[in-house]
């Protein structure tokens, strides 16, 4: 599980130098869903992954709908109108 | 005695922004609100940004005046110098001009107070007093920090956790502009709490910061949230480099045959480009570039549509560079190609081949940098270095062809607060080639012996 955790790339999201073990884990208990496209030039990183997420966890992080800022910003909205009952 | 840098005077910095909607060779689709299908109304986004802002994001004007007030915060770094890379001409021996737009110079050292600036003007015009937002490295989050330090705003940054505790030094800058900066996930909100009380070590991400800094604006009437990048008003405010750019260059009698620019969300990429996308619209001949990290294609790869989101359509609709919810991936290949976070404009662009997006390697990018520092001295923002290495490709590209260019590109930032990065690359410390075959064979058959969940 933590064979590639120390190794280091420049997240394009953050802006920053990331370890692999960040990428594992951003959304939690599920990696980032950008981890294969990042690592996967460099590491085995679908064959790692696959062999510790289950598939409900793969489709939840791989298959879910793809978000870009402004889908992310409105959903957020909606929620918090929502639980503020504006 | 040979000219390196071209300036305006101050009387000479454009007093309008340019909006590339009026010159639009075909119609953008518009962003669809997930509930209704329909295109997202004013009355949607009032909740998070001022009307008169989202007045900017929906027009179809042309030109939009520049406020007196905004010009006179500018006028503190612009109109930005506009160089010419004569040492690194030098070493390339190509037959091509090098120009480049030095954004470094603002206060918080990149092209992002630009639009902060404006924005942080705006929310004040409306009556705004508080602003939140989110931010990854801090460069944005300490842009705004000083905008609204200038307009006598409170700004709340939720910085990303593993930023925050990793690279001080702009979540100073935020601070010594008096802004507020928490790391994320906080105590701050709902969401935060939530976070913290499942993770109590989480490192955060930018999905959760995003979160708060929504939460802590939305419901607030004096209260509003800020964007960075992506959206329309946010390249509007940036243009101004390129029509700076545009009077220095005619200063010179030159005019550009490559324009490059390095494209995250598109805001930099933007603001050098547009104008210059406008004259190619009317007929100049004119390559645009935008230098992307090849770890997050989103305009190299995907191809162009409506995104759907998930089944149920509950998601607002876009039309932007993604695979879409269409596509089927085979599961492994299922994860950084459904990425798209660039700006719709761009995207749109790129569709009706205007802008040509091109990708590069970090490690690439990084050892343009560090020849560009060791030949013009400036040390770039690791950002601003994809742009450097599409520099020196086209040059290069001059040179094998016998053609004569002048390139021109948006050097976007200054690199002083990221020296880590620097540190990682020189160090070795930063992955970027790939294992050998051999290896990466051996990891498929130690990890052949792991059960299967």
């Amino acid at each position: 599980m933590k064979r590639f955790d120390h190794l280091v790339l420049r997240c394009p999201r953050l802006g920053g130098e990331i370890t692999f073990a960040y990428c594992r884990k951003e959304q939690g208990d599920l990696p980032c869903p950008r981890i294969i496209r990042c690592w996967q030039d460099l590491i085995p990183v679908e064959q790692h992954l696959g062999a510790f997420l289950s598939k409900d966890e793969w489709d939840r992080c791989f298959n879910a709908p793809p978000k870009d800022k402004i889908t992310t910003i409105f959903e957020i909205v909606d929620e918090v109108k929502k639980r503020k009952k504006i | 005695m040979r000219q390196t840098k071209v300036f305006l005077n101050e009387s000479e910095i454009p007093r309008q922004w340019y909006n590339i909607m009026a010159d639009m060779p075909t119609p953008m689709s518009p962003p669809l609100h997930p509930g209704t299908g329909k295109p997202l109304a004013a009355e949607d986004m009032a909740a998070i940004f001022p009307m008169n802002l989202i007045e900017q994001e929906m027009s179809p004007d042309r030109w939009i005046d520049i406020p007196e007030e905004v010009l006179e915060k500018y006028m503190l770094w612009r109109p930005s110098p506009l160089y010419r890379a004569y040492n690194l001409e030098k070493i390339l021996d190509a037959p091509v001009k090098i120009y480049y737009k030095h954004e470094g110079v603002s206060p918080a050292g990149s092209h992002k107070p630009n639009t902060a600036v404006a924005q942080a003007y705006y929310n004040k015009e409306f009556g705004i007093k508080k602003i939140s937002t989110e931010t990854g490295a801090g460069q944005w989050g300490s842009a705004l920090s000083m905008a609204c330090n200038m307009f006598g705003l409170e700004c709340r940054v939720f910085m990303v956790r593993v930023s925050y505790d990793q690279k001080p030094y702009r979540r100073l800058m935020m601070q010594t502009w008096g802004g507020t900066c928490f790391p994320s996930p906080s105590e701050e909100t709902e969401t935060g709490r939530k976070v913290l009380a499942e993770h109590p070590d989480s490192p955060g991400s930018l999905g959760i910061a995003i979160s708060e800094a929504i939460e802590d604006a939305v419901g607030n009437g004096d209260a509003r949230y800020s964007l960075g990048s992506v959206l329309n008003h946010v390249l509007l405010h940036q243009t101004i480099i390129g029509l700076e750019a545009q009077k220095q260059l005619e200063k010179v009698g030159d005019y550009p045959d490559v324009v490059i620019g390095c494209a995250g969300g598109g805001s930099n990429f933007a603001g050098l480009a547009l104008p210059f996308a406008r004259d190619k619209i009317h007929g100049k001949d004119i390559s645009i570039i935008a230098a992307e990290p090849s770890s997050c294609p989103t305009l190299t790869m995907a191809p162009f549509g409506y995104d759907f989101g998930d089944l149920a359509m509950s998601t607002p609709l876009l039309a932007m560079y993604s695979l879409g919810h269409d596509f089927v991936p085979a599961p492994i290949h299922a994860g950084g190609l459904r990425y798209h976070g660039m700006a719709p404009i761009i995207s749109h662009l790129v569709k009706e081949n205007i802008i040509e997006p091109r990708a590069y390697h970090q490690l690439e990018t990084f050892e343009a940098g560090v020849q560009w520092a060791r030949s013009e001295a400036f040390i770039p923002a690791p950002e601003t270095n994809h742009a450097i290495a599409s520099v020196i490709q086209e040059a290069n590209r001059a040179k094998e062809e016998g053609k004569e260019k002048v390139i021109l590109f948006n050097w976007s930032g200054h690199g002083l607060v990221d020296l880590a990065s620097y540190d990682a690359y020189l160090t070795g410390k930063l992955f970027d080639y790939p294992l050998p075959l051999e290896e990466i064979e051996r990891a498929k058959k130690v990890l052949g012996q792991y059960p299967k969940p």
